[in-house]
């Protein structure tokens, strides 16, 4: 689309009064007279750049890790709205709610806008020059091991440029942290499938089995998953819809889509998955000698008394499966949730196995070419690793970029405290969150849509891609600079004349993709501007026959040693089950307004946080909607309002994630509770993962009652006997004249 | 305006709807739901927020049920007295319907809500009054007060927030109706487009309202419902759902139907312009 | 006394029906006819002439909305003389077609300010008049690759949508008409002008005006009138009382009201 000979940046920063300056136009209450506003106006514009006309720039989305492509659309030098990418096999043009919020990440008011100098409890603008020679300065006389580096999951140029900075520090200490990531899944992936993460092919499965795996929520890559559940509805090569089951003690809004919603005792997913097996073999099912051995134990009423899924139940989904193939299993939070989870995933995954799903739904994720590019991935060893390192006084210098541990570590660990330890530390952010107050040193960040870079998805869906991450308008803030760029011109303190031939990380970007432009799809563009510009306009690059990852096939069952399901104890008789739900996550986008304001899809409550009590259960407690508790565990307590809601399991309660901020801004500050802080630090055994379910709470009432903020009004979900949401059986349906 | 005009007119402006005699021509904007598909996840609704300048209203105002999402998710229960929802939830997204014989339009003692002739329930900001007569007259409660001044007094769009707004669409001051217009912005854009490249504007995706574009399992199908290559009208005919029937003929046959098609409060017969799909549960679980 | 406030009333009344019926009828003079046949507005013809004397521009003046009200002058960061650049060759101009610079009329909901290097492109090559204070001002702007702040003259609310394209796509490009004759119907002879000043209140009344007119698609015994395709490529032709087809612009609230 841009063939003049105009270079891109050149054209921003020719604009003139375009770009911020411009955008301010019209943007008046209806002033209309004559002679009060003024008309976009330029010093040169491009041919496309035709005012009231908007133009379209593709870019990637960062609200999350999932790595989709969007189309931003553009007026007169301002980004308006993200759709997403046609073209990008990830979400095939399609955005989630939390894609849509990200101009408000960009345009959000309480961005830094200037590097903050801590001097006792303020922070005092400072210039950049000064920034890089204090961290320069403070890195004299440090040694490489005695230096830190905390981020989220990275890929592409920025990851390879960080890895080259450590190195230039001789560094080994990169901690690449997510509170809420699939570790668990992805080391019990590794070894039964031999990848951390496959591709599966919901679109291609009858029956969907999913433990626990939110993957129309916030699950790995809920975008590219709900299309190709749309398409698992319709049923795949003219079949019959698909059939979803979901399993976990509390209901996610892929349960909520579930045909049939299992709830289950907190932890006993993988002895359903085995009692699963053991009916699935009574039924014909040829499974291994070891494996029959393995699931011998649990017959259907054993696995029934234990899990509290009926026998019934368990029937039925073992007949489903069989009479239905190809199906999909996937493990969720009962792998991520508890001490057991390895083995809770480990067993789930051995359903793929039995059920011959591997090679058809679960299958062998295409690689990009360049291992160096490749995502690594984030966990909880990493922080607790971290967090040790800082109490024993290892680190003098941290730097973090990107994740917020002071919010989202359990109390437990003081991290906070021991972040403190530290000599000096260095956070970039875009906003004054929890840990960026705790720095000594802020700088500030580019929001992603006004950033470069490149990104390599995790999770990759039909093919391999490359995305690309470019401006989709002029930098809103004068001093906010992209994370590239920092990392470039801190390097070039150690290594300058390897890296003098870049000005900056958009120059570095830019040779660094023309010197493999053969590999990136440029063997026939002889002119470098051209394919470059061809590049930066498709947004995405895609590799055709792209090795496949090694995938190798492990079906036994050794090492599976589920524990007996736990006991509840008696002074904290409750699960918490902290709930990630798919617009707050970690917390990393509550100061968005459009996110507080979206209202939770299985409880419509809005702008606070809440607690989900089973109503059996509440009534035996005497608590009504609205009631303000004290959820009180081992390592602190909270006051939350009671919701009283029947998608959980009567032993367990749940809070959601990602509200409670005490900072980043005023959408975010003030509202709700952050149940992050009260966790009991459990590890899995195997991965020492943090097992988010394992905390155990005990629940009283405060006396004090407020009334819930929620969409749903007083009526709560009932049709009080309309048809207004009708529902019809597959044996009562015709779906085959439909479109 | 002229006398004459009217009276030539008057006929035209207050025909009887669903016009079967003066049928829609060219356009007829229609939308299909199908609930099956939608998951729930309120990726519309946001979108509706970026595309159409709505109001983030905070806490207090949304507890005062003043929040102005042009479209909502709701929720409902199987309330079948079951201990736990085995069968899920089910989602709901509503949205202005575009009646044909809208309840609200003729109530408006201004004449600020009209149906256009390609079947859009119009409302005009600048001249609403603020009777809320046809909010309260709304069957589906789809219409949103602003009581109050969002952009200057509540100052919702603290700089820079304000350069996101839409300049295709106004930013409605104190005392103002609004409701979804099928993003009627994109509509009269893509006409713009089509005629001067003299064509009628095609089903291919070059027009999608924002909820449509957003939703991440497609289940929303927008377009002109007398285009007979357009999706939704494709979907229309296969349910077997008339637009201007307030009960529909495969409805009264022997049996019911197992046509998933149906239109919300379709006995009211406001005649709405959005056909939902029943929402399927698996009956061997 | 009663009997007389009603028949006055009912006098007005007739006066009423009488001039806008007037109005609206096809008019026997053929120099106002449009090229496709139509009628051309005779209150637009008697504004663009310098007044009128007859009687229906004096109820335009003094009953209807007045429509004829210039704006302030508004002082522009450069004055810049439309008379040099687009007026008559006798005059000293250089009849440069509107378009030219207000390139984005026909594509774009806006005529659009040309950037900079628009003026620059000409003006680098223009020794004669390179060093006149107005030029001046222009280079220094180009220079400093500053954008310059011209200030709106034509604006109309924010809840208005109003789309150059359309206009000048059916009047220019469709029907032929002369560039300035189109844009002159709304902005009046800025070929006169040094800087632009608001020639209309650009009322809804004065955009309605026109998107009602009733045009005549068949004569009475329906003999059609003009180009059939291009009434149709309007709002479908609907009959009215005595039979006749008329067709009319776009005069949904929808269209315009945004």
């Amino acid at each position: 689309m841009m063939n003049s000979e105009f270079d891109r940046r050149d054209f921003l920063k020719v604009l003139g009064w375009g770009g911020t300056a411009v955008a301010l136009t019209g943007c008046g209450n209806g002033m209309v007279e004559s002679g009060k506003e003024t008309v976009v106006s330029y010093v040169e514009a491009t041919d496309y750049m035709i005012p009231s006309v908007s133009v379209y720039f593709n870019s990637t989305c960062a609200q999350c890790d999932a790595g989709c492509s969007i189309t931003g659309r553009i007026r007169e030098g301002r980004v308006l709205k993200l759709e997403g990418n046609p073209k990008s096999a990830i979400n095939r043009g399609k955005t989630c709610g939390l894609g849509q919020a990200g101009v408000q990440n960009h345009y959000n008011p309480d961005r830094i806008r200037a590097p903050l100098l801590r001097t006792g409890n303020t922070g005092e603008a400072i210039t950049w020059e000064k920034a890089y020679a204090l961290i320069d300065e403070k890195l004299k006389g440090v040694s490489g091991n005695q230096v830190a580096f905390l981020t989220g999951g990275m890929s592409g140029h920025t990851k390879v440029l960080l890895g080259n900075y450590m190195d230039s520090l001789g560094s080994k200490n990169h901690f690449v942290y997510e509170a809420i990531g699939p570790a668990v899944v992805r080391a019990a992936n590794m070894k039964s499938y031999g990848v951390e993460m496959p591709r599966f092919n919901i679109d291609k499965a009858r029956v969907v089995l999913s433990f626990g795996a939110d993957f129309l929520g916030a699950w790995v890559s809920p975008v590219n998953f709900s299309q190709q559940y749309a398409q698992f509805r319709k049923g795949a090569d003219g079949h019959q819809r698909g059939v979803l089951v979901q399993v976990e003690s509390k209901m996610t809004i892929t349960g909520a889509n579930a045909d049939r919603w299992l709830v289950v005792r907190p932890g006993t997913e993988g002895i359903l998955a085995l009692g699963i097996i053991n009916v699935l073999n009574k039924l014909g099912v040829k499974v291994s000698g070891d494996i029959a051995a393995a699931v011998k134990a649990y017959d259907k009423d054993r696995v029934s008394k234990d899990t509290g899924v009926s026998a019934e139940q368990i029937n039925k989904l073992a007949t489903l499966l069989t009479e239905r193939t190809p199906s999909l299993v996937l493990a969720g939070t009962a792998a991520e949730g508890y001490a057991h989870g390895s083995q809770n995933a480990a067993a789930i995954n051995l359903l793929n196995h039995v059920l011959g799903n591997v090679g058809k739904t679960v299958e062998a994720a295409e690689v990009v070419p360049f291992p160096q590019m490749a995502p690594v991935t984030g966990n909880t060893v990493a922080l607790q690793t971290l967090n040790d390192g800082l109490a024993a006084g290892k680190y003098k210098v941290l730097f973090s970029y990107g994740p917020n541990p002071v919010f989202t570590a359990p109390g437990a660990m003081k991290f906070k405290d021991n972040m403190a330890k530290a000599d000096f530390k260095v956070v970039f952010a875009q906003y004054l969150d929890e840990t960026a107050l705790q720095a000594d040193l802020v700088l500030p960040l580019d929001s992603p849509l006004e950033d470069w870079g490149t990104q390599v998805p995790e999770y990759m869906a039909g093919g391999a891609q490359i995305n690309i991450q470019q401006p989709l308008m002029e930098k809103l803030h004068a001093e906010t600079r992209g994370m590239g760029d920092i990392l470039l011109t801190l390097i070039k303190q150690r290594r300058a004349a390897e890296y003098k031939p870049f000005d900056d990380y958009y120059g570095y970007l830019r040779a660094a993709v023309l010197q493999n432009k053969a590999a990136l799809g440029g063997a026939h563009q002889p002119d470098n501007d051209i394919f470059w510009n061809e590049t930066l306009s498709k947004g995405i690059i895609k590799f055709d026959g792209a090795k496949q990852a090694s995938f190798s096939v492990n079906a036994g069952a050794t090492g599976l040693n589920l524990p007996e399901p736990a006991e509840i104890d008696a002074q904290y008789p409750f699960h918490l089950i902290p709930h990630v739900n798919a617009n707050l996550r970690d917390g990393r986008n509550t100061n968005q307004p459009w996110l507080q304001e979206s209202p939770d899809p299985l409880t419509t409550i809005v702008w606070d946080s809440w607690i989900e009590i089973h109503p059996k259960k509440a009534a035996e407690l005497g608590i009504q909607e609205g009631d303000i508790v004290e959820v009180t565990g081992k390592n602190g307590s909270l006051k939350v309002q009671a919701y009283l809601f029947p998608g959980i399991h009567p032993d367990a309660v749940s809070i959601p994630l990602g509200r409670g901020h005490d900072a980043m801004g005023r959408y975010a500050k003030g509202y709700g509770v952050n149940p992050f802080q009260i966790l009991d630090v459990v590890y899995d055994k195997q991965t020492g993962e943090l097992a988010l379910h394992e905390t155990r709470v005990k629940i009283s009432k405060t006396g004090e009652r407020v009334i819930v903020v929620k969409d749903e009004g007083p009526v709560g979900g009932n049709q009080e006997g309309q048809k207004i949401v009708p529902e019809m059986f597959t044996d009562k349906v015709n779906l085959s004249k439909e479109i | 305006m002229s006398i004459t005009t009217l009276f030539d007119n008057y006929s035209e402006f207050r025909h009887r709807h669903p016009d079967g005699d003066v049928p829609h021509n060219p356009y007829k904007w229609a939308m299909a739901i199908d609930l099956d598909a939608c998951s729930g996840c309120n990726a519309c609704s946001v979108a509706c927020y970026a595309e159409n300048n709505l109001p983030v209203v905070g806490k207090e105002k949304f507890a005062h049920g003043q929040v102005m999402h042009w479209m909502r998710i709701e929720r409902y229960w199987d309330h079948d007295g079951s201990e736990f929802p085995e069968r899920g939830a089910r989602y709901l997204p509503m949205l202005c319907q575009q009646c044909e014989a809208a309840p609200c339009e003729t109530v408006c003692p201004v004449g600020a809500t009209n149906h256009t002739p390609d079947g859009l329930n119009s409302q005009i900001y600048n001249r609403c009054i603020g009777s809320r007569y046809c909010s309260s007259n709304c069957p589906y409660k789809v219409r949103y007060f602003n009581w109050y001044d969002y952009p200057t007094t509540d100052n919702v769009w603290p700089a820079e927030m304000n350069m996101q707004l839409n300049p295709d669409v106004t930013v409605r001051g104190k005392g103002v109706m609004e409701k979804c217009t099928f993003c009627i912005q994109r509509i009269r854009g893509a006409e713009s487009d089509a005629k001067t490249q003299g064509r009628l504007v095609r089903d291919d995706g070059e027009l999608q309202t924002a909820c449509q574009q957003a939703c991440p399992t497609s289940a929303i199908s927008f377009g002109n419902l007398v285009d007979p290559e357009s999706r939704v009208h494709k979907q229309w005919r296969a349910q077997q759902v008339d637009l201007d029937k307030h009960e529909q003929v495969k409805d009264q046959a022997e049996g019911g139907t197992d046509l998933r098609g149906y239109r919300i409060y379709e006995w009211l017969a406001p005649y709405p312009s959005i056909m939902y799909l029943e929402r399927v549960r698996e009956s061997e679980i | 006394m009663h009997s007389f406030l009603r028949f006055s009333f009912l006098l007005l009344g007739f006066f009423v029906a009488a001039i806008s019926y007037a109005a609206d009828a096809p008019p026997s003079d053929p120099s106002l006819l449009g090229v496709d046949g139509s009628a051309i507005d005779k209150a637009a013809r008697a504004r663009s002439d310098t007044g009128g004397s007859d009687f229906y521009t004096w109820w335009q003046k003094y009953f209807a909305e007045s429509t004829t009200e210039v704006g302030p002058v508004v002082k522009q960061p450069i004055e810049f003389p439309h008379f040099r650049h687009a007026g008559d060759r006798d005059k000293g101009g250089m009849e440069i077609n509107c378009m030219y610079c207000h390139t984005y009329a026909r594509r774009s909901l806006v005529a659009g300010i040309p950037p900079v290097y628009k003026c620059i492109g000409c003006h680098q090559s223009i020794d004669e008049v390179r060093n006149k204070p107005r030029i001046k001002k222009l280079f220094e702007y180009w220079d400093a690759k500053k954008a310059i702040p011209w200030k709106k003259v034509n604006d109309i609310p924010d809840f208005v949508r109003f789309s150059h394209e359309r206009h000048i796509q059916r009047f220019v490009f469709q029907l032929n008409r002369p560039v300035q004759q189109v844009c002159g119907y709304c902005h009046g002879d800025v070929k006169t002008l040094s800087v632009d000043r608001r020639e209309h209140l650009l009322s809804m009344g004065f955009c309605v005006t026109c998107h009602e007119i009733n045009h005549p698609v068949t004569a009475p015994g329906g003999t059609p009138i003009g180009n059939q395709d291009y009434w149709y490529s309007m709002r479908k032709p609907v009959e009215d009382s005595s039979g006749i087809l008329k067709a009319q612009g776009p005069n949904d609230c929808s269209v315009c009201h945004k």
